[in-house]
């Protein structure tokens, strides 16, 4: 009787136990932060990558959220801090994270907050001369060539621009042999639409052989484009590319319209694939090609974007990196095995940059990213071209 | 901790711009250029320590005086003029200086990597902090020992005749030349030594962001810098720093979780600041506590000739 009482009281017990280990692993949670431009002139980006990642987060948390060290579950909070795309507000907002629990942050929108962001953090890992940030991030948006070298701490899910345009003026080329002559068009004051024109592009098209017959520039807030397209329409190009965020780009579109410029092929750049070129130009802006790492154009993706609408924001290839930068944190962090305590912060965090490290690989929305040793990753892509209120895949380099 | 401590950088160099428009601002002249003279001292003081390898302290003390100077050179031509003629002079010039730099490539090899200005991107890897092992509370106590030298010698200026003149100059250009003061010497003078400490406050912040490029030092940092002295109140160089505090603490930082509606907030909240005290938060006239801890001779002040 006594031992029947003794293995009963045992039972209890235990089950009491197990019941209140799955109550305290249902309330662990880990916090990764988000950050860029949600107000301002560029806001959209930020309000987008804030809905991605909202939405991405709560799939995960819906799927039973991430596995710790121990093999319970936690789920995963997130916040979106706004810089307002000034670097100052940036630095300011990357140190208030990294003085919270937060693990890992996914940012910012700018390049021009990027590049000072990234340059406080420690350079190389381990160097204790160096004193730097030691807090890992992982872009989504600033897309600026060649930042993530700036510190070992710094991973980026931006596709590689300058491979893009490679592959779009060789399908240009060949599909447009009549075309030989290009005009540039470069919003000069915003780092990665002057870059990509002066870096990528221009020499892109020259490398397939266009001819450069002239350039024009003009400025973020810059609201008249009459001088610009004058020159573009005495030039008379066969290929006109501009390389301008959605609001000039838009801009500059409607001035050729009314001066009647019509080049056989017209160029974007790779931050104007977006629903607010369409809402803003749709007419003007018709035909115009664009590489981007997103459309939807598989169920994945489309069930993405799904979500991401639900959540307010809009999926492209800045929002959709957003995404993606979750999903991959999910798995890096179940791989880690991290403890998701307050003593093992530190340590946490250093097994997410070391996991984000080690990747070679790492699944995205439209197929495998390659992940290169400086941080940088080459994504897969398609070219777009718009059609009616819609971006339309017009060619599919990996298919 | 190290947020607070990143919190105070900010106020630190922030407060360096807003006291060398105040200087000028004594002598009744709004200068818009503050915003140029801020962005020649990133750019020297950043290639003191980037791209010739000297210590922090020179680089910043040759990035005032190489502002100072050509603040002394601007200052001949642009105030001759005056009232909204020299807003436009002074902006104009802060233009020019910007497009300098938009414009500007010069890098040398630092250990296989081109360091220095790249036109419009930037001036990347001004890192004299992290590579000397400075940690984020010895930047901060650096700024803020530089900050505290400038109020001082600024404090003293305004007890002594100097001082006295500048107010002078300030109130009334008409009475102040009438009694043999030399405006222009005055006026320039104030306009170097506001040159001189945008420097100083310009070299530091290039240290504290590790990049600069010509965008930053636009019209808005040029506002920026006239607003926090006449927010504060001209009576002495604290109602800067409150001004300070009060833009970058309380309406940047503390309502940053507000999002969009944050710059909303931030304009009406400055117009209501500035109705409900027209002279500034602090007003003309310096702390009390401070006026009453002076002994010996009052403080020379300038009697309004009736």
């Amino acid at each position: 009787m006594k031992l029947k009482s003794l293995i009963t009281a045992g039972m209890i017990s235990a089950s009491a136990l197990a019941l209140s280990s799955a109550a305290f692993a249902a309330d662990k949670t880990v916090r990764i932060v988000g950050f860029g431009a949600s107000s301002g002139v560029v806001g959209i980006f930020g309000q987008n990558s804030g809905a991605a990642m909202s939405a991405a987060f709560e799939k995960i948390n819906a799927e039973g959220g991430i596995t710790l060290a121990d093999g319970s579950k936690a789920m995963i909070e997130t916040e979106y801090y706004d810089d307002r795309c000034n670097a100052e507000e940036g630095i300011s907002v990357l140190r208030r994270i990294a003085s919270t629990d937060a693990l890992v942050a996914i940012g910012p929108t700018c390049s021009n907050v990027a590049e000072p962001l990234f340059g406080i953090l420690q350079a190389k890992v381990d160097d204790a001369g160096d004193t730097g940030l030691q807090f890992p991030v992982f872009t989504d948006v600033a897309i600026k060539g060649g930042l993530a070298g700036i510190s070992e701490w710094v991973f980026r899910n931006t596709p590689s621009e300058a491979k893009m345009y490679d592959d779009l003026f060789a399908w240009i080329r060949e599909t447009y042999p009549d075309a030989k002559t290009i005009y540039g068009g470069v919003e000069e004051d915003f780092a990665h639409s002057r870059f990509t024109w002066y870096s990528v592009m221009k020499t892109a098209a020259e490398a397939h052989g266009f001819e450069l017959v002239g350039e024009a520039q003009w400025l973020l807030n810059d609201t008249n484009f009459s001088n610009q397209a004058r020159g573009m329409r005495r030039a008379e190009p066969d290929v006109v590319a501009i390389s301008a965020h959605p609001f000039t780009s838009c801009g500059m579109l409607r001035e050729m319209a009314r001066q009647k410029i019509q080049p056989k092929v017209l160029v974007g750049l790779t931050s104007s694939s977006s629903l607010e070129t369409l809402s803003g130009c749709a007419n003007e802006a018709q035909g115009i090609i664009i590489p981007t790492s997103f459309a939807p154009v598989n169920d994945e993706a489309k069930a993405a974007a799904e979500a991401v609408a639900a959540k307010g924001g809009a999926l492209d290839l800045h929002s959709a990196a957003a995404w993606e930068n979750a999903m991959i944190l999910r798995d890096v962090i179940n791989a880690a095995g991290i403890e998701g305590t307050p003593d093992t912060l530190e340590a946490d965090r250093r097994k997410i940059r070391d996991g984000l490290a080690a990747l070679t690989t790492a699944h995205g929305l439209l197929g495998e990213n390659k992940r290169m040793p400086d941080g940088e990753a080459v994504k897969p892509y398609v070219f777009v071209h718009a059609q009616g209120n819609a971006w339309e895949v017009v060619h599919n380099p990996g298919s | 901790m190290d947020f607070y401590f990143g919190l105070l950088q900010i106020f630190g160099v922030h407060t360096l711009l807003g006291l060398s428009a105040y200087v000028v601002l004594l002598t009744g002249q709004v200068s818009m250029a503050q915003a140029g003279f801020y962005a020649i001292g990133a750019y020297t003081a950043g290639a003191g320590t980037a791209m010739f390898g000297i210590h922090i302290l020179p680089a910043i003390i040759v990035a005032g005086l190489v502002t100072a100077v050509i603040a002394c050179i601007v200052g001949f031509p642009a105030l001759r003029v005056k009232g909204l003629m020299l807003v436009v002079a002074t902006l104009a010039f802060g233009e020019m200086v910007r497009l300098f730099f938009f414009n500007l490539t010069w890098q040398v090899d630092r250990g296989g990597e081109l360091v220095g200005p790249n036109g419009a991107e930037g001036f990347r890897s001004i890192r004299y902090f992290p590579e000397h092992g400075w940690e984020v509370w010895h930047v901060t106590a650096f700024i803020w020992a530089v900050v505290i030298v400038v109020m001082v010698a600024l404090w003293w200026v305004d007890r002594t005749r100097a001082g006295a003149v500048l107010r002078a100059v300030g109130h009334d250009e008409t009475a102040a030349q009438s009694i043999g003061l030399n405006l222009t010497a005055v006026k320039v003078g104030a306009m170097t030594a506001g040159g001189f400490i945008a420097g100083l406050g310009g070299g530091i912040y290039a240290h504290t962001v590790t990049h600069i490029e010509h965008g930053v030092f636009g019209v808005l940092l040029a506002t920026f810098a006239i607003a926090y002295p006449i927010l504060g109140g001209l009576g002495s160089v604290f109602g800067t720093v409150i001004a300070v505090l009060f833009i970058q603490g309380f309406l940047i930082e503390g309502l940053r979780f507000l999002g969009d509606w944050r710059s909303l907030l931030f304009g009406a909240l400055i117009v209501l600041a500035m109705n409900l005290r027209p002279t500034g938060l602090l007003g003309e006239h310096a702390p009390r506590w401070f006026r009453r801890r002076k002994t010996g001779s009052e403080p020379l002040e300038l009697k309004e000739a009736n």
